[in-house]
Formats: C-alpha cells, structure tokens, sequence
C-alpha cells in the first residue's frame, strides 16, 4: 500500500526552509521596525515642518529631532543583518 | 584650540566731542562687541544717547538706494565687482547721481506698471469679445433696441425654445456660444428655458463693429505694449548694468554710516561725557587701545574690567584652526558653545568626516561627492553654503579614502581585497568570497561607540570642574564617573559571561565567587552599583535614564548598518542594469537588446543618483546626529552668545 499522506522531507529540504525562515525574520525585522519609525516620525516631522516654517533658524534642530526615532528602524536593520550574515 | 578665543571687558570713556572718532575707529577695526547699555544700576545719572549728527540724512539716502536697487532688481551676492571705491568719491556720487538716478527708475517702474494694467485689460476685452466672433454678427446690431432682448451667453449644446424668438449658435471645444433675439415681453420666458439647459450670461461687449476686427485691433495695441515694456525693461537692465556696483557700494557706504549713527542708542551719556562698555578679543586688546588713544590724542579713559562669569554673558568667536572651520556651522547650527566649557569643534572636525567614510566607504561616491563640492561653489556662494560644502569636501576624501578599504566603487570591487573587512554582499549569485563580514563591523562600531560616549563624559567632567561651584561641583564629577562606571561595569559584566570576538574574554578568568559569575563579573557588578549610587545621589531622577546607556551604544551600531544597506542598493543596481538588462543583450546584439541596453545604462544611471543622494543623507544625517544625540547630550551645554563685532566687512568700499 501507498502512503499517500505523509510526504518525505530531506535534511537539505529542512535546511533551506531554515534559509528562508531566516530571511523572512530579516524582513519582518527591518520592516516593522521601519512602520515604527515611520509613526514616530509622521508627528515629529509634521511639527518639525511647522516649527521651520514659523523661523527658519528651527532647521537644523527641526532635522534633528526628526531623525531622531531613526534608531529604531537601525536596530531592525541590525538584527536583520546579524540573522543573515 | 578647545575653547573659545579669550575674550576682555573693556570700558571706554570720553568726552562727547571724541564719541564721533571713537564711534568711527572701533567701527574700522572690527573688534569691540557692544554691550548694550540698558540704565544698569551703577549707571545713576546716565541715558541713552542720541544718534550723531546726519543719521537722518543718511538713512533717507539709503531708503532711497534701497528703492532703486529693488526697481533694478540688484542682488548683492557677497562678491566683489571690479575696484573698490573709495568713500569720499561715493559720496560725492551719491550727492550727484543719485537724485537722478532715482528718478529714472522710478519713472520707469511706474511707466512700467501703467503699461502692464492696460495689457490686462486688453486681455480682458478680447476674451469678453473672442465668443461673439465666432457668432459673425457685428457688434453694434446686439444693442440699441426698445422692444427686442438680447441674451447672449455659453451653453452647453443648442436648445430649442418655445417662444418667438432668432437665435444664433455656434459650438467650440468648450461648449457652445449662443445668442438669442427675443421681444421684451417674452424675455422671462426664454432666460428660463435657456437658464434650465445651463445657459450663463455673458456681458455683451461695448464695441462696435465686427468683432474680429475688433480683436485684431487689440491684438495689435498688446504687441506694441508688449515691445514698449520689453524696451522698458531692457532699459533697466542696462541701468543695472551701469549702476549696480555704484548701488551696491552706496548701500555699504551708508548702512555703515547709519550704523556709525546709531551706535550712541547703546552707549550710556551725560551732558558731556559718555561710557561704552563691550568685548574685546584678549589678544587685539593693545590694538583697540593704542587706535583709540592715537585718535583722541590720548584724552580717554580706557579700562579692562573684573569678569564675573557667573552673571555676564561672554560672547563666544570660535578659535579653530582653519581645517576645523567649516566644522563651526554644524556646532551653530545645534547651539553656540559656552565660554567657560570645552568647544568640541575640533573633535567634531576630526570624528565627522571618518563616521561619513565609514558609512559611505566607496571611492566612486567619493569622487562624485568631491566633485559636486566643487561645482556647487558656483551657485552657492553664500557664507553657509561655502562652510557646507567644505564639510561635504572633508567627508568625500575620508569616503575615498575608506573606500579604497573596502575595495568599493559604485559598488563594485576594485582589484585587490578589502584590506581590513569586507562589506562585499552576495548579490545575483556572483558570490565574492564568503560575503559581509556583518558582526566583526559590527562590534567594532559598539567600540566606536563606547569609546566616544567615554570621551563625552570625561568631557563632563573637566567642564563641570571648570563652571559649577562647592557641593554641586563635587556632586556633579561624582555622577559623572557613575555613569562611566555603569557602563563599563556592564560591559565587563558581559565580557565575564559571554566570550565575543574583538572584545576581553574574561569568561575564563578565576572560578565562580557568587552569583554564578566569576571575579571579573563581581567587579562588574560592583561598578554598576556605585555607579548607580553616585548617580542617584546628584539626582535620583536620572536613574530612569539609565537604559539609554545601552541604547546609545547600540546606536553607534548605525555606522555598519547604514553603510551596508548603501552598498546593497548599489549592488542591486549593478546587478539589475548589469546582469540582467545589458549584458544578456551584448552576448547578442538585437534590436530588442540595444533597447534593453538602453533601460539597463538608464536603470544603472539613475540607481547611482539615487544612491548618491541617499549616501549624503545617511553618511551626513546620521554622523551628525550620532555627535548631536549620542555625544553632545553626555557634556555639552550650548547657548553662548554669538560673538558680534560692531563694525563691517567691506566689499564694494574702501576706508576713508
């Protein structure tokens, strides 16, 4: 009798889901992260754009606190390196 | 070279009839920082003083300049036309041309202005006219009746309508035109049907004749207008020409003399005397007396005064050498450093650049980035712009030079390997050796970061030991070498359970004492505990603080992870243009292939720009901001009063 149900898998099968699964985490990583970064940033650059508006010297400081919740988005680029490499 | 250039209080005072001299020689030398006077207590008995003689005059001459700059539309731009000129002949042309002059423009502008209402309102009567054109009736016959209305109007398609009436129609791209003849008595009537198809009025031009005639006639009257304003303009443009450098250095000439004018509103006086106080480089100080004693001949009282620190605001002038120069307007842009505390120009100066070549290691992005700090001196040649692009220069050499590191050009490998780390990823298969080497980059990012958040705090702690005072002082240093202690506390702590590459391995040292750690992993937990203690007792509130310790260091992580992100895009980019558009088409050469070798040089070209841009903002952006978050928030306090010399930098004028 032919077991139909049960398919075989491979070690070299099993190795490559891990491949994959990886890079799946790598991209969740980098791109979750990047959602964060993107909320956070929308309220400040929306104020920052204000504040540069109303006195053009707000610039620099304005760009600086925009950047700001850029570290979070680097933290998930960290960890996706680190999951692949 | 780590702190401000030293500054002295200087007071001056004169009698009235020197303040005119003494006013003129400060202004030239370009030194003395006024301090306003603002009726300060020691001061009884003193007031404001009043402008000098001819400040009124001066100031409506320059109103006037001001006018007719603006009517020829001259923009000063920073750089010199031809020879300076000297005052006394300037004012000599002032008294002359000016008046002149002066009314040329201003006839001129409004001949101007008065020639371009009436093409408006041309323009207007043509398009009022354009519709009825199309009708082929003249004009005088839609007017002029006792029993007979005319509606006249746009409307979307013909429309029948149930009442007498004689209609004509005609229909354009935009809907059509139509004109309908009705007796008086039926008028209600017909406006209603044609108002329910979408009828809108129009007014019935004051014309006479045929309409096309009519708007040819118009025509003609806006071409000459047309060419009248053109020679108008062409007028003012060779006035410009003539005059721009006369304007330009009038305008220097007085705003000098108004500001020479003016100075006394910031002085103290009496009947007869008058007291100025202000700043004054220390070095220049011998230069300011011996000028001013030479003008007055000696007859004035010049005195360098106490400083107290705690309650006067020094100016700040930055004292750089001139490679950290650019460097002082990433510093002004976050804030002027204080007078008493380190100005970390220099190590900004120095650190900036090998973050963005970190980042941006690639020599092809060097070289680009290099030239563009070049080119764009051309269209930028403003104070800021200038400093911009000489910190865009200083970053672009360190990013070719890290490139040649990274044996990196557009993404490509040049001819030998990374000589320390590779940053090569494995993209479209043509795998360079055994890929990034992502964590050993890493790690040595963490180093950078822990070394440079130390460098802060020692920094915190000379500048606290330089301006705080008694128990504060001693609190403040004691928290400062908490939150070292923390820090390294900490990262011994890992080092003794954890064994990681480029870093001590400490797993191996003694046994296990307590806790499961060993003597090591003790020392590092007695580091973390004083170094809370000490923090708490200056203040127990920056306690919560203490987890940025981490994220901070792990921030520096950014110097890797951004940098290889940039090398992705850019071997994505090469792969993409390279691999699966141009190549393919070369092996055999097709119509279809030279349009795909087409889309692949675009893909390729643009992929670059597009990298390239990306590269300043990550390289810049984010070694910046590693300085304004990570490293300045650790000892820097900012808020220094701009160093602000009363005088002038002359570029179209000479001294008399």
């Amino acid at each position: 009798m032919v077991d139909v149900g049960t398919a075989v898998m491979t070690v070299e099968m099993i190795q490559a889901s891990q491949v994959g699964l990886k890079a799946v985490g790598a991209g969740l990583a980098v791109g979750l992260t990047g959602v964060g970064t993107g909320l956070a940033e929308m309220g400040i650059g929306a104020a920052a754009v204000g504040a540069t508006a109303e006195n053009r010297d707000m610039f620099g400081l304005a760009l600086i606190f925009t950047v700001i919740p850029e570290t979070i988005v680097i933290f998930g680029l960290v960890v996706a390196l680190l999951l692949l490499f | 070279m780590l702190s401000p250039r030293q500054m002295s209080r200087l007071l001056i005072a004169g009698t009235k009839e020197q303040m005119g001299a003494v006013i003129a020689e400060l202004y030239r030398h370009r030194l003395f920082h006024i301090e306003d006077f603002v009726g300060q207590e020691e001061y009884s008995g003193f007031r404001l003083g009043m402008p000098l003689e001819g400040a009124t005059e001066a100031s409506n001459d320059l109103i006037t300049i001001r006018a007719a700059t603006n009517a020829f539309g001259i923009q000063g731009d920073g750089t010199p036309r031809g020879r300076p000129i000297s005052a006394a002949e300037l004012r000599r042309q002032i008294q002359t041309e000016l008046p002149g002059l002066d009314a040329q423009a201003d006839e001129l502008v409004t001949r101007r202005t008065r020639l371009e209402t009436r093409a408006k309102d041309l323009e207007t009567r043509i398009a009022e006219i354009e519709p009825f054109a199309a009708l082929g009736i003249d004009l005088d016959l839609y007017r002029g009746y006792e029993s007979i209305a005319v509606l006249a109007g746009h409307i979307p398609a013909d429309v029948a309508i149930a009442a007498p009436h004689e209609k004509v129609f005609s229909s354009g791209k935009r809907g059509g035109f139509i004109a309908v003849f009705t007796p008086v008595t039926e008028r209600d009537a017909v406006e209603r049907q044609l108002l329910d198809a979408g009828f809108v009025a129009a007014r019935i031009p004051d014309e006479t004749g045929s309409p096309a005639d009519a708007i040819a006639r118009y025509r003609a009257e806006l071409e000459s207008i047309g060419k009248e304003i053109e020679g108008i303009n062409r007028q003012l443009a060779n006035l410009k020409e003539i005059h721009a450098s006369f304007l330009l250095a009038a305008d220097e000439l007085l705003t000098a003399e108004v500001e020479q004018a003016e100075a006394p509103l910031r002085f103290a006086v009496t009947d007869l005397a008058f007291v100025a106080e202000g700043w004054v480089p220390t070095s220049e100080v011998p230069t300011v007396r011996e000028a001013l004693e030479r003008v007055t001949n000696g007859r004035i009282h010049i005195e360098e005064l106490e400083v107290d620190y705690d309650h006067e605001v020094v100016p700040v002038e930055y004292n750089n050498p001139s490679f950290a120069h650019p460097t002082e307007l990433f510093m002004d842009v976050y804030s002027r450093p204080n007078y008493r505390e380190i100005d970390p120009t220099l190590l900004v100066s120095i650190v900036f650049p090998i973050f963005f070549g970190i980042i941006l290691g690639d020599v092809g992005y060097g070289l680009v980035l290099l030239a563009l700090s070049f080119l764009a001196r051309r269209f930028f040649g403003s104070e800021g712009w200038t400093l911009l692009l000489d910190n865009l220069r200083n970053a672009s050499v360190s990013s070719i030079i890290f490139g040649l590191v990274y044996s990196e050009f557009f993404g490509f490998a040049l001819p030998w390997r990374p000589l320390v780390f590779s940053r090569h990823l494995n993209i479209g298969g043509e795998a360079h050796g055994h890929g990034p080497d992502a964590a050993s980059m890493l790690i040595i990012a963490i180093w950078i970061g822990i070394l440079h958040i130390t460098l802060g705090r020692v920094i915190s702690i000379v500048n606290h030991s330089r301006m705080s005072h008694g128990s504060h002082r001693t609190k403040a240093i004691i928290a400062q070498t908490g939150w070292l202690a923390f820090m390294w506390g900490l990262l011994i702590v890992i080092w003794s359970i954890f064994p990681i590459p480029f870093m001590p391995d400490l797993t191996k040292l003694g046994g296990v004492v307590a806790l499961g750690l060993g003597p090591a992993g003790i020392a590092g937990i007695v580091l973390i505990l004083y170094g809370v203690i000490a923090i708490a007792q200056e203040n127990a509130l920056e306690v919560v603080e203490l987890p940025t310790i981490v994220s901070h260091v792990l921030s520096y992580a950014r110097l890797v992870a951004v940098g290889l992100s940039s090398v992705a895009i850019a071997m994505v980019v090469n792969y993409i243009a390279l691999g699966m558009f141009i190549n393919p088409s070369l092996e055999n050469l097709t119509p279809v292939g030279i349009v795909l070798i087409v889309v692949g040089i675009v893909v390729l070209l643009f992929g670059h720009v597009l990298n390239t841009a990306l590269g300043i903002l990550g390289g810049g952006l984010h070694s910046i901001r590693l300085h304004y978050v990570e490293f300045f928030t650790k000892f820097y306090k900012g808020g220094g009063l701009k160093y602000h010399p009363f005088g002038m930098k002359r570029l179209y004028t000479t001294e008399e």
